[in-house]
């Protein structure tokens, strides 16, 4: 994937620069799996719609509060904080069992410190097709410690299996990746096959902002890298789809999400405003916890009952369409909690505005 | 290339120091942004050291200065071919707390005649500025410097003179070479 545009992004540092001791313990980290901004293993990675990826928390700190946020590889802005992607999150775990424990301790150490906690793994992430029907609930909340990632206590790295990297469309080896942003991952040809429309994510049903992201281009080159074959035998398979003239432009993600980003109108008319940094309906540094726009243009739903500090909040969109998924950071918001209209950050911002805070 | 624009944007200015931003009930707010553990960026720098030193970039090169890793000396060489081919300069880098989210100060050390940099040593480029990404690192940004030293931005200077000058490329090196003071270390 070139960067966008010309400034110098370099290619994460080499994978022995992690530090001494971990070097010494660890089997080298994939150098595709390394985070551009923490410069360590990825931890709880998030796809970015331009097929870059980082760290869950390392994407959340570098987004800005009160504008469009830019992607740190390539600067192509996006609006929305994307959803982990499990599927990376598990093959990571596989790969460098040692070295990701390490992270997880690390991290989880840090989210203490914050108090305020990146999502866990749940059991209906697992199974696939799910995640809608049966969140989990149960009456007092699971503390961190009883959640089941804990469960992967093996520190060998284990064989990749090809039942970890299929296509929920296809059901062969994911070809050209691509992760929409609830974190769920498909062949960039099952989705630009799918009927025009807003695009939604087939397994968990939640709409996808923009048109069909970029490749993730690192995972691609690990799956081509551990299934040669299989790789080969979908490569030659779609290559003669597109000869046969279906759809000849395959390859042509890009253009085609540019264009829905630039007409779009999701969640919010003022997509475009907002883009152009003339919007005044931005509420500052508060995102929504059902699509990961951040900051929220327009209303502000918060819930009053969610105790984490927090908070938990929807966006207009998802507050109309009743969303139920768990909060961005682990909240324990639950569907008979009630909402009310915040729009003050939205006043804070117009007088920051007023005072040419952003110039 | 770093592109340079936007010359107003200058966190060296005084005057424009901006409010503080509200602390209040944000959720994602600013405040859990800005609470970047410190042995993060701590465990970040060290990471970036060791690339540094792997890397052998010719012409960059960059130490933290005495125990604080926070602050770094750096050291450029005008590239081959410019009018500051051979000429060494210092540099000095400077941490925030929430690095790498925010971008280091960085100042040159030496005195360096160039539209872009004034008479104290600041620079104005924008990667430093509004342009930066957390993607960025020490290497990247001596990079950048090293060839701003070659291709300036004339259009909004920091030094007029040099500016005015460099349409003159014969008469810009003497000038180079008559204020450059050669690092006093080895």
């Amino acid at each position: 994937m070139a960067a966008i545009e010309p400034p110098p992004v370099d290619s994460p540092a080499s994978p022995s620069s992690v530090s001494m001791e971990d070097a010494a313990s660890e089997c080298s980290t994939h150098p595709s799996f390394q985070c551009c901004i923490c410069l360590d293993l990825l931890y709880k990675p998030v796809v970015l719609a331009c097929g870059h990826m980082s760290c869950f928390w390392c994407v959340h700190n570098s987004m800005h509060a009160e504008r469009v946020s830019q992607c740190p590889i390539c600067r192509k802005p996006f609006y929305h904080f994307p959803s982990i992607c499990w599927l990376l999150h598990f093959l990571l775990l596989k790969i460098e069992p040692l070295a990701y424990k390490r992270r997880e301790e690390e991290v989880l150490e840090e989210e203490k410190h914050l108090d305020c906690f990146s999502p866990q793994v749940l059991d209906h992430v697992i199974s696939d097709g799910a995640c809608l029907e049966d969140v989990k609930e149960s009456s007092d909340g699971p503390k961190i410690n009883d959640l089941p990632e804990n469960k992967f206590n093996s520190t060998t790295a284990k064989q990749v299996s090809l039942d970890d990297v299929i296509c929920p469309l296809c059901k062969n080896l994911l070809f050209r990746p691509v992760v929409l942003n609830c974190g769920h991952v498909y062949c960039e040809s099952c989705l630009s096959g799918l009927d025009d429309g807003p695009l939604k994510c087939q397994v968990c049903r939640s709409p996808h902002p923009g048109g069909v992201p970029n490749v993730c281009l690192d995972l691609d080159h690990f799956l081509e890298e551990q299934f040669p074959r299989h790789h080969m035998t979908t490569k030659e398979g779609v290559g003669l789809e597109r000869t046969q003239g279906q759809k000849g432009e395959l390859s042509s993600g890009v253009p085609q999400a540019e264009k829905q980003i630039l007409k779009s109108s999701y969640n919010s008319g003022d997509g475009q405003l907002w883009f152009q940094g003339e919007s005044s309906d931005v509420q500052i540094g508060v995102g929504c916890d059902s699509c990961g726009m951040y900051p929220i243009i327009g209303n502000r739903y918060r819930c009053k009952d969610c105790k984490e500090k927090i908070g938990f909040d929807l966006c207009e969109a998802c507050y109309t369409t009743s969303s139920k998924f768990p909060g961005r950071f682990n909240q324990q918001h639950r569907p008979d909690h009630t909402f009310e209209l915040d729009n003050s950050m939205l006043e804070i911002y117009k007088e920051l505005m007023s005072q040419n805070h952003f110039v | 290339m770093p592109r340079r624009e936007n010359q107003d944007v200058q966190d060296n200015i005084p005057g424009i120091a901006p409010t503080p931003l509200p602390q209040s009930a944000a959720k994602q707010a600013l405040p859990v942004a800005k609470s970047v553990d410190a042995q993060s960026v701590l465990k970040r720098l060290q990471s970036e050291l060791m690339a540094l030193m792997m890397s052998g970039d010719p012409g960059v090169s960059a130490f933290p200065e005495g125990d604080n890793i926070f602050c770094w000396k750096g050291t450029i060489t005008g590239s081959k071919d410019t009018v500051y081919e051979g000429m060494v300069y210092k540099l000095a880098l400077s941490f925030p707390n929430d690095y790498p989210f925010k971008p280091p100060k960085v100042k040159f050390d030496s005195s360096c005649f160039h539209p872009n940099v004034d008479v104290y040593g600041n620079i104005c480029l924008d990667i430093l500025q509004d342009k930066w990404s957390s993607a960025y690192d020490v290497r990247t940004i001596l990079i950048s410097i090293q060839s701003l030293l070659g291709e300036p931005n004339n259009d909004s200077p920091l030094n007029t003179q040099a500016a005015a000058l460099w349409g003159n490329q014969e008469e810009y090196r003497k000038m180079v070479e008559k204020l450059y003071k050669p690092a006093q270390q080895s």
